[in-house]
This record gives C-alpha cells, structure tokens and sequence, in this order.
C-alpha cells in the first residue's frame, strides 16, 4: 500500500473514532441531517429521471 | 429524535407500551459513528389482549392514531420519524429488551439495545446491512468479547458467529 493511500485510511479512521466519541445527542443530530440529505437525493429530479430510465 | 422519544415516553407513562428500547441503525449509533437511516426500530414489550395468546400491535396503533400521527405501511410516523415497533420474537429479542442500557437524547431518558445484542440480533436476521454493521462493531472495538460470546452460546448462534468469521474476518471473529 502506498504512503499516500496510508495517509488516507488513517485519516478515515481517525474521523471515524472522533464521531463515535461524540455524545448520543450530537450524533443523532448527524444522524438527522444525513437522513435529510437522502430524502432530498430521494426526490431529485434528476434521480426520478434515471429512475424511470430504469 | 428527541420529540419523537418524547411522545414514545409518554405512551409508556400512558400504559399503551411496556419497556422498550432502540435498536436497528439508530441503536448503532449510540456506539459507532451516525450512519444514514430513514425509520427507527422500537424494540417494545406489550401485553396480550384479553382473553387471547396473541401479541397485537392495536393499542399502540389505536393510541397514537387518536392523537393523529398517521400509519404508513409498517410504520408509524411520530414527529416526523418513521417508527416501527417490534415486539420480540424470540428470548434473544426478550433479554436484549431487558437488558437494555439507559441513556439520555437531549435531557429526554430512552434506552438502547446493548452493542452486544445488536451484534446477536444483526447475525441472525443476517441481510447484508447487518453484516456491514457487526464489522463496524467488531472494528470499533466497544464489544465485550466475552459478554457477546455469552450471548451467542445462550442462543444458539456459534455457529452462525463462526462462519461469519470465516466470511468475513478470516477466521477470527
């Protein structure tokens, strides 16, 4: 594994271990704004265009 | 989240459901990092009927109906969340409910399925999501070894444990 791809995981998992230490509250909060994020990709038009595409 | 548990709490103080506690992607996240979920499973113990063996979901139906909160095919939409209930169905879904751990979202108490149990509950519905979700708990490091293996042999999931080892682990769960 190169130096760089290295770098990147370890960063991946420190990010991971800093929002598991994060209270219940704060990550349910993330947590909301993460589901708001799919609805929103959800109802796309975009998506519903691809969607019918099949 | 939190007005949604509100209203679950005050079913509670109001008889329509027994104990209950968090479970699915939402449980999940009181241990790991906050994945995307659309709904939230309500682990919940209820009383039979009168005079039938039968568990039925009615009273919560009828309780939060009345107050106008609208059933959407499984779910109940509370505060805009879509909630399921699920009463247990077996005595790993009783003790997981039992055993639950208490917790607070924003001053409001609730109580979560123990990481351990996820794990149990996650390998015997065993659907991909779940397996995604035991590697993420085996990763994280918040299990109790000893307490999930426990778990396992009491129910009878060793075996499932030990392939999902294999599968996934490269023999060392």
């Amino acid at each position: 594994m190169s130096p760089w791809m290295q770098k990147v995981l370890e960063s991946k998992r420190a990010m991971r271990q800093r929002l598991q230490a994060l209270s219940f509250s704060e990550k349910l909060k993330l947590l909301e704004k993460l589901r708001d994020r799919s609805l929103a990709i959800a109802e796309s038009p975009l998506r519903r265009r691809q969607h019918v595409k099949g | 989240m939190k007005a949604t548990l509100d209203v679950i709490n005050q079913m509670q103080v109001d008889g329509a459901i027994g104990k209950y506690a968090i479970g699915g992607a939402v449980g999940a996240t009181f241990y790991l990092e906050p994945s995307a979920t659309l709904d939230i499973d309500i682990f919940v113990s209820l009383e039979n009927s009168p005079g039938s063996p039968l568990l039925t979901l009615s009273p919560i139906y009828d309780y939060l109906t009345l107050r106008g909160y609208q059933a959407e095919k499984e779910y109940l939409v509370i505060e805009g969340w879509p909630v399921q209930f699920l009463p247990p169905s077996d005595d790993l879904d009783r003790e997981a409910l039992q055993q639950a751990v208490e917790t607070e979202v924003e001053g409001t108490p609730t109580w979560v399925i123990a990481a351990e149990h996820l794990v149990a509950i996650g390998l015997r519905t065993a659907r991909p999501k779940d397996f995604t979700r035991i590697l993420q708990f085996v990763e994280s490091g918040v299990l109790d070894a000893d307490k999930l293996g426990s778990i396992l042999q009491r129910h009878g999931l060793l075996a499932k444990w030990e392939q999902f080892g294999v599968k996934f682990l490269g023999g060392n769960p």
